[in-house]
């Protein structure tokens, strides 16, 4: 059994969607001949947030896929290489792209550690499905940035804050890193679209929860954003916002969609 | 625009020593045959820097690794082309196979001719830096080799070659194959129905549609 299946009817989406990994076991997956193991940190059945984590055996060929929604790809660990682009990522790095925009096929190894995120239901199409092909989204936008490549700022007005934009607020989706002392209380603007805040060091206080490395929290767009504090140690977000974009695509439970949605059951 | 009597121009800015746009060759061969589009192919040089003899590989940390990546990523796209491909040991110059390029366009044979040349590279494994690969893919196509030879040493394209890729740089090309199909700009390879979009979206019909005998197959 995979992530739940999608309802199409009125949906009530929570005010933030709190993920501890920790938790959350994890599953076997085999697709294609590429093996995984998979956390499902978050189902979006109820319209919210899909967030999946993702750790594969080393590949050379990662069939080529693509989602109904936009995606932010988080690597945490390892390496992801696409030859026919520059694109050559290690942890940790970001990779986004616009909904029914195919991507890969890419290598994986080294120890592949990966958050998928979505801001609802994306479902999986291979491009070897030739009617999928006509939908690509011929505008789409793939971004990508990696921490290694990006040199911090500090932040005028904050003292002891730095962060890293691996992809500018001025491309519309952002990735920015974000590095806070501890017991920094965190105030971030809304999130018009929705924003994933991944901790990726130190822990951060969210609701009365303590979030540890890979935990997150998802805001949905136009909801209230509830402050966050950094734990004792400090603590290093990724804010991963997406732009009008999110809010096209998905999974309608017409056409394309409805295998996007079995694929994705088989996947997981 | 009446697309079933004035055909759609469509330019490829592409490199010969690029894999990627070798394995356009066949998307542009379905596009002309089943659409009533103008196709052609212009020079964007992808490595300047190498001089007429070739250049060693960039150093890489792993070119094994890399070039095994390639071919898998080509085996998917493109199984039967993949499957016959022969990887370059050096970065070639392709300075000369874009001179012998023009020479082809003026004797109206460009299309078959810069097939035959990417085939030299790709599948034979030759080095399209020396003037006798060149000749050879002139006399495949039934151009003249001895004139071509005639006209490379002159360098009587030359200033042609410069001015084409002055215009690719213009245009904003930065990767190959870049394609440009009327109002629609797609740069990197892709898959061939994504074409198909562009043409139906432009309102090119098929020319299968139209009772045009030259559309050999439907898709």
């Amino acid at each position: 059994m995979g992530v739940e299946p999608p309802s199409y009817g009125p949906q009530q989406v929570l005010d933030e969607y709190i993920v501890e990994p920790a938790s959350i076991p994890w599953r076997q997956g085999r697709i294609a001949g590429i093996t995984f193991k998979c956390q499902i940190l978050s189902d979006g059945a109820d319209g919210g947030p899909e967030a999946l984590r993702f750790r594969f055996d080393p590949s050379p060929s990662v069939f080529a896929h693509m989602h109904l929604t936009s995606q932010f790809q988080l690597l945490l660990h390892g390496r992801m290489d696409f030859p026919k682009s520059a694109m050559k990522l290690r942890g940790i790095a970001v990779h986004y792209t616009d909904h029914n925009l195919p991507y890969g096929p890419f290598a994986v190894a080294d120890d592949h550690d990966m958050l998928v995120l979505h801001p609802k239901q994306g479902g999986l199409i291979s491009m070897a499905d030739h009617d999928a092909r006509r939908q690509i989204n011929l505008r789409g936008r793939q971004l990508h940035g990696a921490a290694a490549d990006t040199e911090w700022i500090h932040l005028p007005g904050f003292e002891n804050v730095r962060s890293k934009p691996l992809i500018s607020p001025a491309s519309g989706p952002y990735a920015v890193m974000i590095e806070y002392p501890p017991r920094a209380v965190v105030k971030l603007p809304h999130a018009p679209y929705g924003r994933y805040e991944v901790v990726l060091a130190g822990s951060a206080w969210v609701s009365g929860r303590e979030l540890l490395a890979p935990g997150l929290r998802y805001v949905p767009g136009h909801k209230r954003v509830v402050s966050l504090e950094a734990g004792q140690d400090g603590a290093t977000l990724m804010l991963l916002a997406f732009d009008q974009d999110a809010r096209e695509g998905g999974l309608t439970g017409e056409g394309l969609s409805v295998a996007a949605a079995a694929a994705i059951e088989r996947a997981i | 625009m009446d697309y079933t009597v004035t055909p759609l121009p469509v330019v490829v800015f592409a490199d010969f020593i690029c894999p990627y746009s070798y394995i356009a060759l066949d998307q542009m061969e379905d596009l002309t045959r089943d659409y009533n589009v103008e196709l052609l192919w212009r020079p964007h040089w992808l490595h300047p820097e190498v001089p007429p003899t070739g250049a060693a590989m960039p150093a890489q940390a792993a070119p094994e690794e890399r070039r095994e990546r390639t071919l898998a990523w080509l085996r998917e796209m493109a199984p039967e082309r993949a499957a016959r491909m022969r990887f370059p040991d050096k970065l070639q110059f392709s300075l000369f196979a874009f001179e012998a390029l023009e020479f082809a366009q003026d004797r109206g044979l460009v299309l078959p001719f810069k097939t035959a040349v990417f085939e030299a590279l790709w599948i034979e494994g030759r080095d399209i830096g020396q003037f006798s690969t060149l000749q050879d893919a002139a006399d495949k196509v039934g151009l003249d080799r001895e004139e071509l030879g005639r006209a490379l040493s002159r360098q009587s394209y030359r200033n042609r070659v410069h001015d084409a890729l002055q215009l690719a740089r213009n245009a904003g090309v930065t990767k190959t194959p870049t394609f440009v199909l009327g109002s629609y700009r797609i740069a990197g390879w892709h898959y061939y129905e994504v074409f198909q979009t562009v043409m139906e979206k432009q309102g090119v019909p098929l020319r299968a549609v139209l009772g045009d005998p030259r559309a050999a197959r439907e898709r």
